[in-house]
């Protein structure tokens, strides 16, 4: 397998007694479109500020492209990076800003305004060119920023929480604008975010990370699919999570027993169980179905009161409560609850196969 | 209810209305008016003659005076300004920040002492007899003249405009947004370089405004021409003085004050709209 472009090899980082990242291994590949996400404080930024050389790391080893990188000054790197705040020159006005950079890199007048002019064309402000920063809107310094980073025509692009300064409509639109920019010039993408929607839709790999540790490193599918501990299956917030003691049943199947019941496992998520550990199942709230009835053919399956429902666009989330007060969520369209009765406070039978349950350790 | 506020409001600032009438409207016009009186064996008489205004321009110890002062000022300005920046820069950015609260304590202690106090001090240092020639006397050096030299004059404008330049340099610096120092790194723009692409334009109302406040000091300053320039070169506020001693000529100095308070005006004025050139809001 190609070389990684970035590898961290047992990075930590401290801040005096407060440990902001834990010994990390991680490898960024040349081209791929990487978010790194979580909640405040996770260290995610830490990361890329590591990365950037604007923190020294504590323990461990940064190469870029192979070369260990961590007593090299942040400007003798070439890791450029877009600022949550943007960090755009307030005294320079957009072309200006665009060009520091070449600049920066002793390229001549001519030159540098061919190219700056270039960028701002494809990032389509080129009308904004000798304009203030103060005077423009907030998704056109967005541009000026990207601009700004790709006119030196990096390997690898940093970006920290970009687009959450931005309306929701905006966002969406630089989702995709970003997407595209990071496709076509081919540029390794590092983005922070603590966004679900803004990582999933744009990036080929997810890291995420909780205070100070990577929890999972995956495609979104991956990660959505099968959370591989509790904190992501948490996180996310797409899945059922049932905690409970790992137990071989009557017929020697391998089975979890929760607080809302016995369930059976898939074959392979046996595999690994040692019965008696403790564990939870998680379960995707669109793999369960609702039955009023029990079926005959259910497998694993829970009482549960219907407590309340939500509607955003096509999908409807309906939440249980079963008898031992764990709340399940179920995600269905509108078709599929065309037939359903339903009511708050009404009983339910929710079923789900096996297959579509995961392990995660406790 | 209207009313009601707005009569709130005059209690408040009526009292400083009223001293800024009594204590810069009112002299500054009589300063006006007696700058047309004429003086008769020495006494002053009102009236409205020309004579003062026509007299001191016609005067080239008045332009001489005018030029050095201008030019004694802009120095100061320039040099207390290039001192205090690394000065200012050095606490603002390399500094925890209970170590700046207290380099701002420092700072603001010179202020405690009267300014001639601390320039008779000077003059102990750099007499002949002084503390310095002293020393340099133990390495077999000097005497050397320091004082009543235009170098001792500088001495004396850089201790009464340097602690201000500092702290006013330093609150523009302490509010530069730290993500622009990063983001200037992050695009291969070096330590120095950065400083001088970065911080100073960031800072530059702030830079601008303390230099102004140094040549507005020494632009009216008496002690330090007089007591460690020795009065040599003549500055406007020497001029004034001797104007003043000389056949009681009040009218004649109302002449040169109201020049140096015009100059003033204009150097402010130009100085404010260079320091926000090119900021739009």
């Amino acid at each position: 397998m190609q070389e990684p472009l970035v590898s961290f090899e047992g990075v930590a980082k401290r801040f005096g007694s407060y440990t902001a990242v834990q010994k990390m291994d991680l490898q960024i590949h040349k081209g791929e479109f990487l978010a790194i996400m979580g909640s405040s404080g996770c260290g995610k930024t830490t990361t890329l500020r590591m990365l950037a050389g604007l923190e020294a790391p504590s323990e461990g080893i940064i190469r870029l492209a192979g070369r260990p990188i961590n007593d090299l000054p942040s400007w003798s790197r070439d890791t450029p990076m877009v600022w949550q705040s943007l960090a755009l020159f307030p005294f320079l006005n957009v072309i200006e800003n665009v060009e520091f950079a070449l600049k920066m890199r002793g390229i001549g007048r001519a030159e540098r305004r061919r190219r700056a002019e270039q960028w701002l064309d494809r990032m389509q402000i080129a009308e904004f060119a000798s304009r203030n920063i103060g005077q423009l809107s907030g998704g056109q310094r967005q541009r000026v920023a990207l601009a700004r980073s790709l006119v030196v025509e990096p390997d690898i692009l940093l970006l920290d929480e970009p687009l959450s300064a931005l309306d929701a409509a905006l966002k969406v639109r630089m989702q995709s604008v970003l997407k595209n920019l990071q496709r076509e010039t081919g540029i390794t993408f590092v983005y922070v975010t603590h966004s679900q929607s803004e990582a999933f839709s744009m990036a080929d790999r997810v890291v995420i990370m909780s205070r100070g540790k990577i929890e999972q490193i995956g495609t979104p599918q991956e990660i959505y699919r099968t959370p591989r501990t509790r904190f992501v299956a948490d996180f996310l917030g797409s899945s059922n999570i049932f905690p409970g003691q790992l137990q071989q049943d009557r017929s020697g199947r391998a089975a979890i027993a929760t607080a809302s019941g016995h369930f059976l496992l898939a074959e392979d998520a046996a595999a690994s169980a040692m019965p008696g550990q403790s564990a939870s199942l998680t379960v995707l709230d669109t793999r369960m179905q609702i039955h009023l009835q029990p079926p005959a053919d259910a497998v694993n399956m829970v009482e549960a009161r219907m407590i309340g429902e939500e509607f955003v666009g096509a999908t409807a989330t309906i939440y249980f409560e079963t008898g031992a007060g764990q709340e399940i969520r179920v995600q269905k369209s509108h078709e599929e609850l065309a037939d359903l009765p339903l009511a708050v406070g009404r009983s339910f039978h929710l079923s789900w196969l096996p297959a579509d349950g995961h392990l995660v350790p406790e | 209810m209207r009313r009601h506020i707005s009569l709130y409001g005059l209690t408040f600032s009526l009292p400083l209305l009223i001293w800024q009438l009594l204590f810069f409207v009112f002299p500054l016009v009589f300063l006006v008016a007696l700058s047309f009186w004429t003086v008769r064996n020495f006494r002053m008489e009102p009236g409205f003659d020309t004579v003062n205004w026509v007299t001191m321009y016609g005067r080239p110890v008045f332009w001489q005076a005018y030029g050095t002062t201008l030019a004694l000022a802009a120095a100061a300005a320039a040099l207390t300004s290039a001192l205090a920046f690394p000065c200012a820069y050095a606490i603002a950015f390399k500094l925890s920040p209970a170590a700046r609260r207290w380099a701002i304590f420092l700072m603001v202690i010179p202020f405690f002492t009267s300014y001639l106090v601390r320039v008779y001090s000077w003059q102990v240092f750099l007499s002949d007899a002084g503390i310095i020639n002293v020393m340099l006397g133990w390495l077999g050096l000097g005497p050397f003249r320091l004082l009543n030299t235009v170098g001792a004059t500088m001495v004396g404008y850089l201790t009464l405009s340097f602690p201000l330049v500092v702290l006013l340099q330093l609150f523009s610096l302490v509010f530069i947004d730290r993500t622009l120092i990063e983001a200037a790194h992050n695009m291969r723009c070096g330590r120095l370089r950065t400083v001088f692409a970065v911080v100073i334009p960031s800072a530059r109302v702030g830079l601008v405004i303390a230099a102004l406040f140094s040549f507005i000091l020494c632009f009216g300053d008496f002690v330090s021409p007089i007591y460690l320039g020795g009065g040599d070169p003549t500055t406007l506020s020497i001029l004034i003085t001797d104007t003043t001693k000389s056949g009681q000529q009040w009218p004649r100095a109302a002449v040169i004050a109201l020049t140096m308070i015009a100059t003033l005006l204009v150097v402010a004025f130009l100085s404010v709209r260079f320091a926000y050139k090119g900021r739009a809001q």
